[in-house]
Protein backbone atom coordinates (compact mmCIF):
# COMPACT_ATOMS: atom_id res chain seq x y z
CA UNK A 1 0.00 0.00 0.00
CA UNK A 2 1.23 3.48 -0.74
CA UNK A 3 2.56 4.75 2.56
CA UNK A 4 3.67 8.19 3.72
CA UNK A 5 5.58 8.82 6.93
CA UNK A 6 5.30 12.33 8.42
CA UNK A 7 7.90 12.96 11.11
CA UNK A 8 10.60 15.25 12.40
CA UNK A 9 14.16 14.27 11.50
CA UNK A 10 15.00 12.18 14.57
CA UNK A 11 16.52 8.73 14.00
CA UNK A 12 14.71 6.90 16.83
CA UNK A 13 11.26 8.05 15.79
CA UNK A 14 12.03 7.45 12.11
CA UNK A 15 13.37 3.96 12.88
CA UNK A 16 10.17 2.98 14.71
CA UNK A 17 7.98 4.36 11.91
CA UNK A 18 10.05 2.51 9.31
CA UNK A 19 9.38 -0.76 11.18
CA UNK A 20 5.65 0.01 11.32
CA UNK A 21 5.61 0.91 7.61
CA UNK A 22 6.90 -2.59 6.70
CA UNK A 23 3.46 -3.92 7.58
CA UNK A 24 2.08 -1.96 4.65
CA UNK A 25 4.81 -1.48 2.03
CA UNK A 26 8.43 -2.16 1.03
CA UNK A 27 9.56 1.41 0.92
CA UNK A 28 7.55 4.36 2.20
CA UNK A 29 7.67 7.99 1.14
CA UNK A 30 8.33 10.62 3.78
CA UNK A 31 7.62 14.21 4.69
CA UNK A 32 10.63 14.99 6.86
CA UNK A 33 10.34 17.99 9.15
CA UNK A 34 13.42 19.96 10.09
CA UNK A 35 16.82 20.70 8.66
CA UNK A 36 19.70 18.44 7.70
CA UNK A 37 20.02 15.06 6.04
CA UNK A 38 17.22 12.52 6.17
CA UNK A 39 18.50 9.20 7.52
CA UNK A 40 17.10 6.05 5.87
CA UNK A 41 16.05 5.03 2.44
CA UNK A 42 12.71 6.31 1.17
CA UNK A 43 11.10 6.09 -2.22
CA UNK A 44 10.45 9.86 -2.33
CA UNK A 45 11.38 12.32 0.41
CA UNK A 46 9.80 15.75 0.86
CA UNK A 47 11.21 18.18 3.39
CA UNK A 48 9.94 21.26 5.20
CA UNK A 49 11.08 23.32 8.16
CA UNK A 50 7.53 24.14 9.23
CA UNK A 51 7.20 22.35 12.55
CA UNK A 52 3.74 23.45 13.73
CA UNK A 53 1.11 20.84 12.99
CA UNK A 54 -1.75 23.29 12.38
CA UNK A 55 0.32 25.02 9.68
CA UNK A 56 1.15 21.78 7.88
CA UNK A 57 -2.28 20.18 7.61
CA UNK A 58 -3.39 21.86 4.36
CA UNK A 59 -0.24 21.07 2.38
CA UNK A 60 -0.13 17.50 3.71
CA UNK A 61 -3.75 17.09 2.64
CA UNK A 62 -2.90 18.25 -0.89
CA UNK A 63 0.12 15.95 -1.11
CA UNK A 64 -1.83 12.92 0.12
CA UNK A 65 -4.71 13.55 -2.27
CA UNK A 66 -2.46 14.17 -5.28
CA UNK A 67 -0.34 11.07 -4.72
CA UNK A 68 -3.09 8.78 -3.50
CA UNK A 69 -1.40 7.66 -0.29
CA UNK A 70 -3.35 4.91 1.46
CA UNK A 71 -1.51 4.94 4.78
CA UNK A 72 -0.25 8.02 6.62
CA UNK A 73 2.04 7.12 9.53
CA UNK A 74 3.13 9.41 12.37
CA UNK A 75 4.30 8.84 15.90
CA UNK A 76 1.84 9.65 18.69
CA UNK A 77 3.74 12.72 19.81
CA UNK A 78 2.83 16.41 20.04
CA UNK A 79 3.32 16.71 16.28
CA UNK A 80 1.26 13.62 15.45
CA UNK A 81 -1.50 14.71 17.84
CA UNK A 82 -1.58 18.15 16.17
CA UNK A 83 -1.98 16.83 12.66
CA UNK A 84 -3.96 13.56 12.84
CA UNK A 85 -7.49 14.78 13.64
CA UNK A 86 -7.70 17.83 11.38
CA UNK A 87 -6.04 15.90 8.53
CA UNK A 88 -8.57 13.07 8.89
CA UNK A 89 -11.42 15.58 8.42
CA UNK A 90 -9.72 17.14 5.41
CA UNK A 91 -9.40 13.72 3.74
CA UNK A 92 -12.51 12.01 5.18
CA UNK A 93 -10.01 9.39 6.27
CA UNK A 94 -10.11 6.46 8.66
CA UNK A 95 -8.10 7.24 11.74
CA UNK A 96 -6.59 5.26 14.62
CA UNK A 97 -4.34 6.97 17.15
CA UNK A 98 -1.87 5.71 19.76
CA UNK A 99 -1.48 2.26 18.20
CA UNK A 100 0.83 -0.18 19.97
CA UNK A 101 0.72 -3.05 17.50
CA UNK A 102 -0.13 -4.00 13.91
CA UNK A 103 -0.98 -7.65 13.29
CA UNK A 104 0.01 -9.48 10.10
CA UNK A 105 -3.55 -9.15 8.84
CA UNK A 106 -3.38 -5.36 9.30
CA UNK A 107 -5.42 -5.17 12.48
CA UNK A 108 -4.42 -2.28 14.65
CA UNK A 109 -4.08 -2.73 18.41
CA UNK A 110 -4.33 0.05 20.92
CA UNK A 111 -4.83 0.15 24.68
CA UNK A 112 -7.99 1.64 26.16
CA UNK A 113 -9.05 2.27 29.78
CA UNK A 114 -5.56 3.40 30.73
CA UNK A 115 -4.01 0.19 29.43
CA UNK A 116 -6.40 -2.06 31.34
CA UNK A 117 -7.75 -3.42 28.05
CA UNK A 118 -6.53 -3.71 24.48
CA UNK A 119 -8.83 -3.05 21.52
CA UNK A 120 -8.30 -4.25 17.95
CA UNK A 121 -9.55 -2.29 14.98
CA UNK A 122 -9.72 -2.71 11.24
CA UNK A 123 -9.86 0.23 8.87
CA UNK A 124 -12.79 0.13 6.46
CA UNK A 125 -11.68 2.83 4.05
CA UNK A 126 -8.46 4.45 2.81
CA UNK A 127 -6.56 6.54 3.47
CA UNK A 128 -5.90 5.41 7.03
CA UNK A 129 -4.17 7.88 9.31
CA UNK A 130 -2.27 6.02 11.98
CA UNK A 131 -0.25 7.32 14.91
CA UNK A 132 1.94 4.87 16.82
CA UNK A 133 3.04 5.08 20.43
CA UNK A 134 6.75 5.51 20.96
CA UNK A 135 8.83 2.48 21.95
CA UNK A 136 6.29 -0.17 20.93
CA UNK A 137 7.89 -0.81 17.55
CA UNK A 138 11.54 -1.94 17.42
CA UNK A 139 13.50 0.72 15.60
CA UNK A 140 14.75 -0.25 12.18
CA UNK A 141 18.35 0.48 11.29
CA UNK A 142 18.19 3.38 8.91
CA UNK A 143 20.60 2.80 6.07
CA UNK A 144 22.05 5.69 4.12
CA UNK A 145 20.28 8.95 3.46
CA UNK A 146 17.66 10.14 1.02
CA UNK A 147 17.89 13.47 -0.75
CA UNK A 148 14.73 15.50 -0.59
CA UNK A 149 12.55 17.85 -2.58
CA UNK A 150 10.99 20.78 -0.71
CA UNK A 151 7.35 20.50 0.34
CA UNK A 152 5.61 23.78 -0.43
CA UNK A 153 3.84 25.05 2.70
CA UNK A 154 1.81 28.26 2.64
CA UNK A 155 1.55 30.48 5.71
CA UNK A 156 -0.67 28.88 8.34
CA UNK A 157 -2.81 30.26 11.17
CA UNK A 158 -0.36 29.68 14.03
CA UNK A 159 2.73 31.80 14.76
CA UNK A 160 5.71 30.50 16.68
CA UNK A 161 6.70 32.99 19.38
CA UNK A 162 9.46 31.17 21.26
CA UNK A 163 10.69 27.66 21.75
CA UNK A 164 12.54 26.49 24.85
CA UNK A 165 14.17 23.13 24.41
CA UNK A 166 14.98 21.50 27.74
CA UNK A 167 18.39 19.91 27.66
CA UNK A 168 18.10 16.57 29.44
CA UNK A 169 20.82 16.41 32.08
CA UNK A 170 22.70 13.23 31.30
CA UNK A 171 20.97 10.34 29.58
CA UNK A 172 17.52 10.96 28.00
CA UNK A 173 14.83 8.85 29.70
CA UNK A 174 14.04 6.98 26.48
CA UNK A 175 17.63 5.71 26.27
CA UNK A 176 18.21 5.06 29.98
CA UNK A 177 19.13 1.56 31.16
CA UNK A 178 18.26 2.31 34.79
CA UNK A 179 15.45 4.70 35.75
CA UNK A 180 14.84 5.90 39.30
CA UNK A 181 11.28 7.27 39.40
CA UNK A 182 9.69 9.19 42.23
CA UNK A 183 5.95 9.57 42.75
CA UNK A 184 3.69 11.59 45.00
CA UNK A 185 4.96 9.49 47.89
CA UNK A 186 8.29 11.36 47.67
CA UNK A 187 6.60 14.13 49.66
CA UNK A 188 8.52 17.10 48.25
CA UNK A 189 10.76 18.44 45.49
CA UNK A 190 13.84 18.42 47.70
CA UNK A 191 13.66 14.65 48.12
CA UNK A 192 14.30 14.10 44.43
CA UNK A 193 17.98 14.92 44.96
CA UNK A 194 18.30 11.52 46.64
CA UNK A 195 17.01 9.89 43.48
CA UNK A 196 19.44 11.91 41.36
CA UNK A 197 22.32 10.68 43.52
CA UNK A 198 21.16 7.12 43.10
CA UNK A 199 20.69 7.37 39.32
CA UNK A 200 24.17 8.90 39.06
CA UNK A 201 25.78 5.61 40.09
CA UNK A 202 24.49 3.79 37.01
CA UNK A 203 26.25 4.32 33.67
CA UNK A 204 23.00 5.03 31.82
CA UNK A 205 20.89 6.12 34.76
CA UNK A 206 18.14 8.78 34.76
CA UNK A 207 15.46 10.19 37.05
CA UNK A 208 11.77 9.95 36.13
CA UNK A 209 8.47 10.89 37.80
CA UNK A 210 4.80 9.97 37.95
CA UNK A 211 2.03 12.38 37.11
CA UNK A 212 1.42 12.65 40.85
CA UNK A 213 4.86 14.21 41.36
CA UNK A 214 4.55 16.42 38.26
CA UNK A 215 1.12 17.70 39.37
CA UNK A 216 2.64 18.65 42.72
CA UNK A 217 5.15 20.81 40.84
CA UNK A 218 8.15 18.91 42.20
CA UNK A 219 9.68 18.11 38.81
CA UNK A 220 9.34 19.18 35.19
CA UNK A 221 6.55 17.60 33.08
CA UNK A 222 9.30 16.37 30.74
CA UNK A 223 10.17 13.74 33.38
CA UNK A 224 6.68 12.25 33.45
CA UNK A 225 6.56 8.58 32.57
CA UNK A 226 3.38 6.86 31.46
CA UNK A 227 0.62 6.81 28.94
CA UNK A 228 0.70 10.58 28.52
CA UNK A 229 4.37 10.97 29.41
CA UNK A 230 7.50 9.26 28.21
CA UNK A 231 7.34 5.60 27.24
CA UNK A 232 10.50 3.94 28.51
CA UNK A 233 12.14 0.52 28.29
CA UNK A 234 14.98 0.33 30.83
CA UNK A 235 16.57 -2.80 32.18
CA UNK A 236 15.77 -1.78 35.77
CA UNK A 237 12.96 0.58 36.77
CA UNK A 238 12.85 1.73 40.39
CA UNK A 239 9.33 2.98 41.26
CA UNK A 240 9.55 4.89 44.54
CA UNK A 241 6.40 6.21 46.22
CA UNK A 242 4.44 5.40 43.05
CA UNK A 243 1.05 3.69 43.47
CA UNK A 244 1.19 1.92 40.11
CA UNK A 245 -1.87 3.35 38.35
CA UNK A 246 -2.51 1.59 35.03
CA UNK A 247 -1.76 4.82 33.15
CA UNK A 248 1.68 4.94 34.75
CA UNK A 249 2.32 1.26 34.04
CA UNK A 250 1.41 1.91 30.38
CA UNK A 251 4.72 3.77 30.11
CA UNK A 252 6.84 0.93 31.48
CA UNK A 253 5.32 -2.09 29.73
CA UNK A 254 8.73 -2.89 28.25
CA UNK A 255 10.81 -2.38 31.40
CA UNK A 256 12.64 -5.66 32.07
CA UNK A 257 12.67 -5.51 35.87
CA UNK A 258 10.58 -3.27 38.12
CA UNK A 259 11.67 -2.66 41.71
CA UNK A 260 8.84 -1.20 43.80
CA UNK A 261 9.49 0.74 46.97
CA UNK A 262 6.23 1.66 48.66
CA UNK A 263 5.08 1.75 52.24
CA UNK A 264 1.65 0.36 51.37
CA UNK A 265 1.89 -3.36 50.78
CA UNK A 266 -1.44 -3.25 48.92
CA UNK A 267 -0.14 -0.77 46.34
CA UNK A 268 -0.80 -1.88 42.77
CA UNK A 269 2.84 -1.38 41.78
CA UNK A 270 3.74 -4.64 43.54
CA UNK A 271 1.61 -6.49 40.98
CA UNK A 272 3.95 -5.31 38.23
CA UNK A 273 7.18 -5.52 40.23
CA UNK A 274 9.83 -8.24 40.15
CA UNK A 275 11.29 -7.11 43.48
CA UNK A 276 9.44 -5.26 46.21
CA UNK A 277 10.42 -3.36 49.34
CA UNK A 278 7.50 -2.57 51.63
CA UNK A 279 8.84 0.41 53.58
CA UNK A 280 9.28 4.16 53.82
CA UNK A 281 11.65 5.03 50.98
CA UNK A 282 13.56 7.39 53.30
CA UNK A 283 14.86 4.38 55.20
CA UNK A 284 16.24 2.54 52.20
CA UNK A 285 17.30 4.92 49.43
CA UNK A 286 20.22 6.30 51.50
CA UNK A 287 21.30 2.69 52.14
CA UNK A 288 21.13 1.80 48.45
CA UNK A 289 23.14 4.94 47.64
CA UNK A 290 25.67 3.99 50.33
CA UNK A 291 26.01 0.45 48.95
CA UNK A 292 26.50 1.80 45.41
CA UNK A 293 29.07 4.33 46.64
CA UNK A 294 31.05 1.67 48.46
CA UNK A 295 31.12 -0.49 45.36
CA UNK A 296 32.24 2.28 43.02
CA UNK B 1 -15.59 36.15 25.64
CA UNK B 2 -17.36 32.80 25.59
CA UNK B 3 -15.37 29.66 26.37
CA UNK B 4 -16.66 26.14 25.77
CA UNK B 5 -15.10 23.15 27.53
CA UNK B 6 -15.59 19.62 26.18
CA UNK B 7 -15.82 17.14 29.05
CA UNK B 8 -16.58 13.45 29.10
CA UNK B 9 -17.86 11.32 31.96
CA UNK B 10 -16.00 8.01 32.23
CA UNK B 11 -15.85 4.96 34.50
CA UNK B 12 -13.46 5.36 37.47
CA UNK B 13 -10.03 5.50 35.83
CA UNK B 14 -8.24 4.65 39.07
CA UNK B 15 -9.63 1.10 39.23
CA UNK B 16 -6.53 -1.14 39.26
CA UNK B 17 -6.00 -3.61 36.42
CA UNK B 18 -6.54 -6.58 38.69
CA UNK B 19 -10.10 -5.43 39.49
CA UNK B 20 -11.05 -4.40 35.97
CA UNK B 21 -13.90 -6.21 34.21
CA UNK B 22 -15.49 -5.85 30.78
CA UNK B 23 -19.09 -6.39 29.74
CA UNK B 24 -19.82 -6.23 25.99
CA UNK B 25 -16.33 -4.84 25.35
CA UNK B 26 -16.83 -1.87 27.69
CA UNK B 27 -16.02 -1.27 31.37
CA UNK B 28 -18.47 -2.98 33.73
CA UNK B 29 -21.31 -0.65 34.74
CA UNK B 30 -20.46 -1.05 38.43
CA UNK B 31 -17.60 1.46 38.39
CA UNK B 32 -18.24 4.95 39.75
CA UNK B 33 -18.70 7.57 37.01
CA UNK B 34 -16.48 10.65 37.04
CA UNK B 35 -15.27 13.46 34.80
CA UNK B 36 -12.07 12.48 32.95
CA UNK B 37 -8.89 13.67 34.66
CA UNK B 38 -7.59 15.81 31.78
CA UNK B 39 -11.09 17.15 31.18
CA UNK B 40 -10.99 18.45 34.76
CA UNK B 41 -7.70 20.19 33.94
CA UNK B 42 -9.51 21.79 30.98
CA UNK B 43 -12.44 22.88 33.18
CA UNK B 44 -10.02 24.36 35.72
CA UNK B 45 -8.23 26.26 32.94
CA UNK B 46 -11.61 27.53 31.71
CA UNK B 47 -12.58 28.70 35.20
CA UNK B 48 -9.30 30.58 35.60
CA UNK B 49 -9.74 32.28 32.20
CA UNK B 50 -13.34 33.14 33.08
CA UNK B 51 -12.13 34.84 36.26
CA UNK B 52 -9.30 36.65 34.49
CA UNK B 53 -11.23 37.90 31.46
CA UNK B 54 -14.84 37.95 32.74
CA UNK B 55 -15.73 35.28 30.21
CA UNK B 56 -18.76 33.05 30.22
CA UNK B 57 -18.07 29.33 30.45
CA UNK B 58 -20.16 26.51 28.99
CA UNK B 59 -19.42 22.82 29.49
CA UNK B 60 -20.48 20.54 26.64
CA UNK B 61 -20.71 16.80 27.09
CA UNK B 62 -21.92 14.02 24.84
CA UNK B 63 -23.09 11.01 26.82
CA UNK B 64 -25.74 9.56 29.03
CA UNK B 65 -28.46 11.67 30.56
CA UNK B 66 -27.72 9.94 33.88
CA UNK B 67 -24.28 11.60 33.91
CA UNK B 68 -25.72 15.09 34.45
CA UNK B 69 -25.27 14.84 38.27
CA UNK B 70 -21.58 13.96 37.73
CA UNK B 71 -21.12 16.98 35.47
CA UNK B 72 -22.56 19.28 38.13
CA UNK B 73 -19.04 19.19 39.56
CA UNK B 74 -17.95 21.33 36.58
CA UNK B 75 -20.70 23.83 37.42
CA UNK B 76 -19.61 23.81 41.06
CA UNK B 77 -16.02 24.48 39.94
CA UNK B 78 -17.26 27.63 38.21
CA UNK B 79 -18.79 26.85 34.80
CA UNK B 80 -21.98 28.78 34.06
CA UNK B 81 -24.01 26.18 32.23
CA UNK B 82 -24.02 22.67 30.86
CA UNK B 83 -25.06 21.43 27.46
CA UNK B 84 -25.74 17.70 27.56
CA UNK B 85 -25.97 15.93 24.22
CA UNK B 86 -27.72 12.63 24.79
CA UNK B 87 -25.93 9.80 23.00
CA UNK B 88 -24.17 6.51 23.58
CA UNK B 89 -21.59 6.24 20.81
CA UNK B 90 -17.85 5.93 21.44
CA UNK B 91 -17.07 6.56 17.79
CA UNK B 92 -14.77 9.58 17.58
CA UNK B 93 -16.31 11.00 14.37
CA UNK B 94 -19.84 10.70 15.78
CA UNK B 95 -18.90 12.34 19.09
CA UNK B 96 -17.03 15.15 17.30
CA UNK B 97 -19.94 15.77 14.90
CA UNK B 98 -22.26 16.21 17.88
CA UNK B 99 -19.87 18.46 19.79
CA UNK B 100 -19.48 20.60 16.67
CA UNK B 101 -23.27 21.01 16.38
CA UNK B 102 -23.54 22.04 20.02
CA UNK B 103 -20.71 24.57 19.63
CA UNK B 104 -22.34 26.04 16.52
CA UNK B 105 -25.70 26.18 18.29
CA UNK B 106 -24.17 28.26 21.07
CA UNK B 107 -23.21 30.64 18.31
CA UNK B 108 -20.71 32.98 19.90
CA UNK B 109 -17.99 30.62 21.16
CA UNK B 110 -14.49 32.19 21.00
CA UNK B 111 -12.40 29.31 22.28
CA UNK B 112 -12.90 25.59 22.81
CA UNK B 113 -10.94 23.71 25.49
CA UNK B 114 -10.72 19.94 25.76
CA UNK B 115 -8.77 17.45 27.82
CA UNK B 116 -5.56 16.06 26.32
CA UNK B 117 -7.27 12.67 26.14
CA UNK B 118 -10.38 11.00 27.50
CA UNK B 119 -9.83 8.73 30.49
CA UNK B 120 -11.53 5.71 28.89
CA UNK B 121 -10.80 5.73 25.15
CA UNK B 122 -7.35 7.33 25.66
CA UNK B 123 -7.04 8.36 22.04
CA UNK B 124 -6.53 12.14 22.03
CA UNK B 125 -8.56 12.47 18.86
CA UNK B 126 -12.06 13.87 19.36
CA UNK B 127 -10.84 17.46 19.88
CA UNK B 128 -8.73 17.45 16.71
CA UNK B 129 -11.65 16.08 14.69
CA UNK B 130 -13.97 18.70 16.20
CA UNK B 131 -11.52 21.45 15.21
CA UNK B 132 -11.32 20.03 11.69
CA UNK B 133 -15.12 20.00 11.42
CA UNK B 134 -15.36 23.56 12.72
CA UNK B 135 -12.62 24.61 10.31
CA UNK B 136 -10.54 26.23 13.03
CA UNK B 137 -6.94 25.67 14.22
CA UNK B 138 -6.14 22.97 16.75
CA UNK B 139 -3.24 23.07 19.21
CA UNK B 140 -2.79 20.09 21.55
CA UNK B 141 -1.06 19.77 24.94
CA UNK B 142 -1.51 23.39 25.99
CA UNK B 143 -0.55 24.36 29.55
CA UNK B 144 -1.17 28.13 29.60
CA UNK B 145 -3.41 30.56 27.67
CA UNK B 146 -3.59 34.32 27.59
CA UNK B 147 -5.57 36.72 25.41
CA UNK B 148 -4.83 40.14 24.00
CA UNK B 149 -6.74 41.96 21.24
CA UNK B 150 -8.36 38.78 19.97
CA UNK B 151 -5.05 36.91 19.83
CA UNK B 152 -4.46 33.84 22.00
CA UNK B 153 -0.95 33.15 23.19
CA UNK B 154 -0.47 29.61 24.40
CA UNK B 155 2.28 27.41 25.80
CA UNK B 156 2.45 23.90 24.45
CA UNK B 157 4.30 21.21 26.40
CA UNK B 158 6.27 19.09 23.94
CA UNK B 159 8.33 15.98 24.59
CA UNK B 160 11.49 18.03 24.99
CA UNK B 161 10.42 21.48 26.08
CA UNK B 162 7.87 24.25 25.74
CA UNK B 163 6.74 26.11 22.66
CA UNK B 164 4.97 29.47 22.84
CA UNK B 165 2.60 30.12 19.96
CA UNK B 166 -0.05 32.64 18.99
CA UNK B 167 -3.24 32.28 16.98
CA UNK B 168 -6.17 34.58 16.37
CA UNK B 169 -9.87 33.81 16.09
CA UNK B 170 -11.76 30.74 17.21
CA UNK B 171 -9.45 27.84 18.08
CA UNK B 172 -9.51 24.46 19.82
CA UNK B 173 -6.87 23.75 22.49
CA UNK B 174 -6.36 20.48 24.30
CA UNK B 175 -5.18 20.99 27.86
CA UNK B 176 -2.39 19.03 29.48
CA UNK B 177 -1.83 18.83 33.22
CA UNK B 178 0.50 21.22 35.06
CA UNK B 179 0.51 22.22 38.73
CA UNK B 180 -1.31 25.45 37.78
CA UNK B 181 -4.39 23.63 36.50
CA UNK B 182 -4.82 20.95 39.15
CA UNK B 183 -8.64 20.91 39.45
CA UNK B 184 -9.99 22.87 42.41
CA UNK B 185 -12.19 21.14 44.99
CA UNK B 186 -15.50 23.01 44.98
CA UNK B 187 -16.72 24.51 48.27
CA UNK B 188 -20.00 23.20 49.74
CA UNK B 189 -21.68 26.55 48.92
CA UNK B 190 -20.67 26.15 45.26
CA UNK B 191 -21.93 22.56 45.16
CA UNK B 192 -25.35 23.81 46.27
CA UNK B 193 -25.16 26.76 43.89
CA UNK B 194 -24.43 24.40 40.99
CA UNK B 195 -27.82 22.74 41.41
CA UNK B 196 -29.47 25.96 40.25
CA UNK B 197 -27.31 26.47 37.16
CA UNK B 198 -28.93 25.79 33.77
CA UNK B 199 -28.62 22.42 32.02
CA UNK B 200 -29.68 22.29 28.39
CA UNK B 201 -30.30 18.91 26.80
CA UNK B 202 -29.79 18.18 23.14
CA UNK B 203 -30.73 15.17 21.06
CA UNK B 204 -27.76 13.65 19.25
CA UNK B 205 -27.36 13.05 15.53
CA UNK B 206 -25.81 9.91 14.11
CA UNK B 207 -22.40 10.54 12.57
CA UNK B 208 -20.73 9.03 9.54
CA UNK B 209 -18.53 6.80 11.69
CA UNK B 210 -14.75 6.85 11.87
CA UNK B 211 -14.53 4.26 9.08
CA UNK B 212 -12.93 1.79 11.48
CA UNK B 213 -14.51 -1.34 12.93
CA UNK B 214 -13.80 -2.47 16.46
CA UNK B 215 -13.00 -6.16 16.21
CA UNK B 216 -12.34 -7.11 19.82
CA UNK B 217 -11.52 -5.80 23.29
CA UNK B 218 -9.56 -7.93 25.71
CA UNK B 219 -7.96 -7.62 29.11
CA UNK B 220 -4.29 -8.53 28.84
CA UNK B 221 -3.12 -11.13 31.31
CA UNK B 222 -0.53 -9.78 33.73
CA UNK B 223 1.75 -12.36 35.22
CA UNK B 224 4.19 -11.15 37.78
CA UNK B 225 5.71 -12.69 40.81
CA UNK B 226 7.02 -10.11 43.17
CA UNK B 227 9.84 -11.19 45.45
CA UNK B 228 9.67 -9.16 48.65
CA UNK B 229 13.11 -8.35 50.04
CA UNK B 230 13.16 -8.70 53.85
CA UNK B 231 13.38 -5.36 55.62
CA UNK B 232 14.93 -6.26 58.98
CA UNK B 233 18.09 -4.25 58.37
CA UNK B 234 18.04 -1.52 55.70
CA UNK B 235 21.78 -1.92 55.00
CA UNK B 236 21.50 -5.66 54.42
CA UNK B 237 18.35 -5.07 52.40
CA UNK B 238 20.15 -2.67 50.04
CA UNK B 239 22.95 -5.15 49.48
CA UNK B 240 20.53 -8.06 48.97
CA UNK B 241 18.57 -6.08 46.40
CA UNK B 242 21.65 -5.11 44.38
CA UNK B 243 22.95 -8.68 44.58
CA UNK B 244 19.63 -10.12 43.34
CA UNK B 245 19.51 -7.59 40.47
CA UNK B 246 23.01 -8.59 39.40
CA UNK B 247 22.41 -12.33 39.74
CA UNK B 248 19.42 -12.01 37.44
CA UNK B 249 21.60 -9.91 35.07
CA UNK B 250 19.33 -6.89 35.16
CA UNK B 251 22.29 -4.77 36.23
C1 LIG C 1 -5.96 9.76 30.73
C2 LIG C 1 -4.99 9.66 31.87
C3 LIG C 1 -3.63 9.65 31.60
C4 LIG C 1 -2.70 9.55 32.64
N1 LIG C 1 -1.36 9.52 32.32
C5 LIG C 1 -0.45 9.31 33.31
C6 LIG C 1 0.95 9.21 33.01
O1 LIG C 1 1.38 9.32 31.86
N2 LIG C 1 1.81 8.99 34.04
C7 LIG C 1 1.39 8.86 35.34
O2 LIG C 1 2.23 8.65 36.23
N3 LIG C 1 0.07 9.00 35.65
C8 LIG C 1 -0.84 9.22 34.66
N4 LIG C 1 -2.18 9.36 35.00
C9 LIG C 1 -2.55 9.51 36.42
C10 LIG C 1 -2.66 8.20 37.18
O3 LIG C 1 -3.98 7.70 37.06
C11 LIG C 1 -2.36 8.42 38.69
O4 LIG C 1 -3.20 9.42 39.18
C12 LIG C 1 -0.90 8.84 38.97
O5 LIG C 1 -0.01 7.95 38.30
C13 LIG C 1 -0.64 8.80 40.47
O6 LIG C 1 0.68 9.21 40.77
P1 LIG C 1 1.45 8.61 42.04
O7 LIG C 1 1.49 7.13 41.96
O8 LIG C 1 2.73 9.34 42.16
O9 LIG C 1 0.55 9.13 43.24
P2 LIG C 1 -0.40 8.36 44.27
O10 LIG C 1 -1.40 7.54 43.54
O11 LIG C 1 -0.87 9.41 45.20
O12 LIG C 1 0.56 7.34 45.03
C14 LIG C 1 1.55 7.68 45.95
C15 LIG C 1 2.11 6.39 46.52
O13 LIG C 1 3.21 6.70 47.37
C16 LIG C 1 3.19 5.82 48.48
N5 LIG C 1 3.94 6.48 49.57
C17 LIG C 1 3.58 7.60 50.27
N6 LIG C 1 4.56 7.93 51.12
C18 LIG C 1 5.56 7.03 50.99
C19 LIG C 1 6.85 6.86 51.59
N7 LIG C 1 7.29 7.71 52.49
N8 LIG C 1 7.60 5.81 51.20
C20 LIG C 1 7.16 4.92 50.26
N9 LIG C 1 5.96 5.05 49.65
C21 LIG C 1 5.17 6.09 49.99
C22 LIG C 1 1.71 5.61 48.77
O14 LIG C 1 1.52 4.39 49.48
C23 LIG C 1 1.13 5.59 47.36
O15 LIG C 1 1.05 4.26 46.86
C24 LIG C 1 -3.13 9.47 33.97
C25 LIG C 1 -4.50 9.48 34.25
C26 LIG C 1 -5.43 9.56 33.22
C27 LIG C 1 -6.88 9.55 33.56
N1 LIG D 1 -18.33 12.29 24.81
C1 LIG D 1 -17.63 13.41 24.93
N2 LIG D 1 -18.21 14.54 25.42
C2 LIG D 1 -17.50 15.69 25.57
N3 LIG D 1 -16.21 15.80 25.25
C3 LIG D 1 -15.59 14.71 24.76
C4 LIG D 1 -16.25 13.47 24.57
N4 LIG D 1 -15.35 12.59 24.07
C5 LIG D 1 -14.18 13.24 23.97
N5 LIG D 1 -14.31 14.52 24.37
C6 LIG D 1 -13.26 15.58 24.46
O1 LIG D 1 -12.19 15.23 23.59
C7 LIG D 1 -11.01 14.90 24.36
C8 LIG D 1 -10.26 13.78 23.68
O2 LIG D 1 -11.05 12.61 23.71
P1 LIG D 1 -10.55 11.22 23.09
O3 LIG D 1 -10.30 11.43 21.65
O4 LIG D 1 -11.65 10.24 23.35
O5 LIG D 1 -9.28 10.87 23.85
C9 LIG D 1 -11.53 14.60 25.76
O6 LIG D 1 -10.52 14.82 26.73
C10 LIG D 1 -12.70 15.57 25.88
O7 LIG D 1 -12.26 16.88 26.18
Amino acid sequence: MKTLIVEIIEPNRLGELMTASRKFCDQPDIVAIGTGDIPGSYHVAYQTQECIGANLTASLGDLIKTNGYEIVLMSATTLGASIAGPLAILLSASIITEATGITDDSMIERPIYGGKAVARYKADTWPLILTIRRKYFEKDTLNGQTSSIPLPVSAGPVKLVTEKIEKAEGVPLEDAEVIVTGGRGMGGAENFSMLKDMAGYFPKGAVGASRGAVDEGWVSPSLQIGQTGKIVAPSVYFAIGVSGASQHLAGIANAKCVVAINKDEEANIFKRARFGLVCDYKNVIPEIVRALREES
Amino acid sequence: MHIAVLAKVVPDYAVPSSDFELVDNRAHAKYTRMIGLYDENAIETGVQLKQKYGASLTVISYGRDSDVPVLRKALAMGADRLVMIQGESDDAYTVAANLKLAIEKLGNVDMILAGQQSADMDRGLVHGLTAGMLGCPFIPQVSRISSENGVWTVDQIMENGVREMSVSGKAVFSITSVPENVPRIPAVRDIFGAKKKPVEKMVSVSGNGACVTEISVEIPILTSVCELIPMDDPGVMAQTLLKRLREARYL
